[in-house]
């Protein structure tokens, strides 16, 4: 598999765990969505359109998805768990890299770590299934 | 001979396509299926995962008035007096568990089970075992809550659970894909793996 290959299978895969992610914010109290504007939030960035914040929100967590594979497909797995680390800080607002509420490290670090292993499993599903296959 | 010999090959090539058209033929999932029912497992895995956050550690409070519901309205006879002896032990009051004796070490066992499940069908790792422990927390709660809220409420989150303790749905976007052919392989010379790879 060449390195052009890889890195498009890991943007989509990336992708497609980060939509997977996005349907978690259908299934949730309150309105369809309520959580996108929060994606902003994570870089300090705030719309006063409710309507433009949660499709602004939407897209930046589908291109950080697609950003974050790109990552993951460039480099492997190795260096998986301090980005699940970086990423679960990065959505608290943590100051230090260990957050220490229990409550907040149980609401974001277990959905970053489900990006990283979804992100991992279509990743190796798709190298499966593109594969060349072997003679027997 | 030749003839006689042909004659009995169609026969018995006949009888094979009988037996085979009256067994029921094995059912194969498609990829397409087999990640739907991934997709799914994952879904049912954040409901589990959001339910954890009302009832959280040290107190389990949010836990406390179900608890006492579940005495009041169980369908099954003595469920409500097992209860009332052990997690509802020595409290002093309906509305909160201050003064239980034995409610916060039982809860925290419900809140672990919880999050065990949560993390076994989000990741898909032994979404097999996870499952069955949904299986028995839903049933638990059907056989408690079943006729305070719409019937079929708790119902449909035992038969949710039964699903994925029938289909393997963790080896699709889930760790199980890695564990399963590694547990396969060392199931032949460790018990142990033998017993674990019925999980997955």
């Amino acid at each position: 598999m060449n390195r052009s290959d890889t890195l498009r299978r890991g943007l989509l895969a990336g992708i497609f765990a980060s939509l997977v992610l996005a349907l978690f914010d259908f299934v949730t109290d309150g309105e369809p969505g309520n959580g996108f504007p929060g994606v902003l939030h994570w870089f300090g960035l705030t719309m006063s359109d409710p309507t433009i914040s949660h499709w602004v929100g939407l897209l930046l967590l589908i291109v950080l998805g697609g950003v974050f594979g790109l990552i993951f497909g460039a480099l492997g797995v190795l260096w998986w768990l301090l980005f699940e680390v970086v990423l679960a800080n990065l959505t608290n607002h943590a100051s230090s890299l260990l957050s220490p509420s229990f409550g907040q490290f149980l609401s974001s670090f277990p959905l970053a770590a489900l990006f990283g292993v979804l992100l991992g499993a279509i990743f190796i599903q798709w190298q499966g299934q593109h594969e060349p296959r072997r003679p027997s | 001979m030749s003839i006689s010999s042909s004659a009995q090959k169609q026969q018995r090539g006949a009888t094979t396509a009988s037996e085979e058209s009256a067994a029921a033929p094995p059912i194969t999932l498609s990829e397409r299926s087999s990640t739907g029912l991934a997709l799914l497992r994952i879904l049912v895995g954040y409901l589990w995962f959001q339910q954890l956050f009302w009832k959280l550690p040290p107190t389990f409070a949010g836990l406390y008035g179900y608890v006492v519901r579940e005495s009041q309205h169980a369908i099954l006879p003595g469920y409500g007096t097992l209860l009332q002896h052990t997690f509802l032990a020595g409290c002093p009051s309906l509305s909160s568990p201050v003064g239980c004796t034995a409610f916060v070490p039982l809860a925290a066992c419900v809140w672990t089970a919880e999050l065990l499940v949560a993390i076994s069908l989000l990741f898909g790792l032994f979404t097999r075992f996870g499952a069955l422990l949904a299986t028995i927390l839903s049933v638990q709660l059907y056989v408690g809550l079943a006729y305070t809220e719409w019937i079929w409420t708790y119902g449909m989150l035992v038969l949710l659970a039964l699903v994925f303790v029938a289909v393997p749905a963790g080896r699709r976007l889930g760790v199980d894909l890695w564990l399963a052919p590694r547990l396969r392989s060392a199931a032949q010379r460790h018990r142990l793996a033998s017993i674990a790879s019925w999980f997955v």
